[in-house]
């Protein structure tokens, strides 16, 4: 179809590059983390933009014994997990009733679950501590999961009911008549289905999880309980003085989205279209 | 089709139905529901976190309405939305350029999305140590002879504000372009290659015929992120100004914090202050179902 005629072609150029400007701008700043972590706060100080003379991980080390920044990211690998397997355990037994079953109530029930994606975390945030303390689950893991479970349901019920809804009815009707029962129509019609749908959830709602500073910093006090987010605020109100240290921390903490997002880079952009998820 | 179920299924149906939503109607009303009621009732009393507090009526409202620094906070969080314009048309500007889909824009889509995958602190603190006294910024500045430029930019009210207004762009970018990508995806390409024909310039057939076409993608953008700036952007806040200098980048979600779980303990007040926080949202949030309700009347 396209006519490579010069003109064409140099304007393509001239996008090419303008894109390439943007890429680098986007990629410098992780780049300047990247590199600096490798350096001591000397060699920081004398050149911020240098490539460091050596791969020192020095800073690093310093990170998992003295900071025990791995137990932090213990804490949050297992808050993700969990919250994103109840949510999205939750979620797909919740959004095949809405989809597919009827019965009284449905659109009432539905539409109260999916209002309160519009409630903001800071406006129960204050009530949800008390609650915790009161029944003696603040400090623990287990009130983050809950409450990352709470808010993370609403979006992807409404994201996997809308994908259940295309999953045509005959199917169903045929796997009930061979005789499966609900957990089996469930786990050989529905998931089977909208694996697209509950991949793309579980992905967003573990990289959510992962990033949230907000939720943990308010359920949980105690050091040894600490997810990774809080962990860097207070390494970074701490070490104001050596910059090379704290761009190891953040270097270390925006590494497992990175990959997660190289891995499933092409999915996720995809995700992102179908759903528009923010 | 079904309503031909015989009753003892349809019974069955319902059953089934009821089970399969009651766990996570159960967990959003206990995590959700009960803390939203709860601080409402809160809301009007002078409670301190201990024992329940004395009913005081309007008096928390009065004070956050007719007290300077709500508006304070509303002020701030309106001149943070200056970045929307930014980053719709940067945003859409780059989903046109995409969308020629010259070599290797599949990766240059990915990497535009980049800073919405990483921690929104993390980006914070990296921008914070970027414009730090000591920090890159002001190095370059002194390396090419500006060393009297040199300041503490996030230090300073007009600068901080600047510098969080540009951070919120750059993370916003490829969001915008991803959408516009979507929407131009949506428009045939004949109109765009009318245009063209036609001898249009660039600029004009972006601001004449590409703006008009991509008007709901604009209009889904700008509701969707008036709402995150007054709910989503308390870590870039944290991470950067702390809400400083003074209150000047103090937003309203900011402001629940510090009265909460700051160095004064005023949950009554904050309960308050959330509650007009939820109004405003909701606000927002009826008017994006509105445009898309409008919108799905196109369609048909």
């Amino acid at each position: 179809m396209r006519k490579h005629t010069v003109k064409q072609k140099l304007t393509q150029s001239i996008i090419f590059l303008i894109l390439l400007v943007m890429a680098v701008s986007f990629l410098y700043p992780i780049f300047f983390m990247g590199i600096n972590s490798f350096k001591t706060k000397s060699e920081y100080r004398k050149g911020p933009f240098a490539l460091p003379q050596s791969l020192d991980v020095n800073n690093y080390y310093l990170l998992i014994r003295n900071f025990k920044i791995l137990d932090a990211f213990l804490n949050t690998f297992i808050i993700a997990i969990c919250s994103v397997l109840v949510s999205v355990l939750l979620a797909v037994f919740a959004s095949y009733a809405f989809a597919k079953l009827r019965f009284k109530g449905r659109t009432f029930v539905y539409l109260f679950i999916i209002s309160t994606m519009f409630i903001p975390a800071q406006v129960t945030m204050i009530p949800l501590y008390y609650m915790m303390s009161n029944i003696h689950l603040n400090n623990t893991l287990i009130s983050v999961i809950i409450a990352y479970v709470a808010t993370s349901l609403p979006g992807t019920i409404l994201l996997m009911t809308t994908s259940f809804s295309g999953i045509s009815d005959e199917m169903i009707e045929a796997a009930t008549i061979d005789g499966a029962g609900y957990f089996k129509i469930v786990r050989k019609v529905v998931v089977p289905m909208g694996m697209a749908v509950i991949a793309i959830n579980i992905i967003f709602n573990f990289l959510g999880a992962s990033n949230d500073l907000f939720t943990p910093m308010i359920l949980i006090q105690k050091m040894e309980k600490r997810t990774v987010m809080v962990a860097l605020a207070s390494l970074m109100n701490a070490r104001g003085g050596d910059p090379a240290y704290q761009l190891a921390g953040l270097t270390f903490s925006a590494l497992p989205p990175l990959l997660v997002y190289i891995v499933f880079s092409r999915f996720i952009v995809k995700g992102i279209t179908v759903g528009s998820i923010k | 089709m079904l309503n031909s179920y015989p009753s003892r299924l349809k019974r069955r149906m319902a059953r089934q139905g009821w089970l399969s939503v009651i766990p996570a109607l159960l967990v959003i009303l206990a995590v959700r529901g009960y803390p939203l009621v709860f601080g409402f009732i809160k809301s009007f009393t002078d409670w301190t976190g201990i024992g329940s507090g004395n009913n005081v009526g309007f008096a928390n409202y009065v004070r956050i309405l007719t007290g300077s620094e709500f508006w304070t906070l509303l002020r701030n969080t309106l001149i943070f939305l200056a970045f929307i314009p930014i980053q719709l048309i940067i945003g859409l500007l780059v989903a046109v350029l995409l969308y020629e889909e010259v070599w290797g824009w599949r990766f240059f889509r990915v990497v535009f999305y980049i800073p919405q995958i990483i921690s929104a602190l993390v980006i914070g603190y990296l921008f914070s140590i970027f414009f730090g006294y000591n920090g890159p910024i002001n190095r370059i500045l002194t390396e090419i002879g500006l060393g009297a430029l040199k300041s503490e930019w996030l230090g300073n009210t007009v600068s901080a504000v600047a510098i969080i207004i540009f951070c919120l762009v750059w993370i916003n970018i490829g969001w915008q372009a991803m959408l516009g990508l979507g929407g131009l995806a949506s428009v045939s390409p004949s109109v765009f290659e009318a245009a063209e024909i036609d001898g249009a310039g660039f600029w004009r057939r972006f601001f004449y015929v590409t703006l008009p076409m991509l008007g709901r993608t604009i209009e889904y953008s700008c509701v969707i992120s008036v709402i995150w700036v007054f709910t989503g952007i308390f870590p870039y806040i944290f991470s950067m100004t702390k809400g400083g200098p003074g209150y000047d980048t103090t937003t309203i979600d900011y402001m629940i914090y510090l009265q909460s779980f700051g160095s004064v303990s005023k949950p009554g007040y904050a309960s308050a202050l959330a509650m007009i926080l939820l109004v405003i949202v909701l606000i927002f949030t009826v008017i994006q179902m509105r445009l898309s309700n409008k919108a799905n009347d196109w369609e048909d």
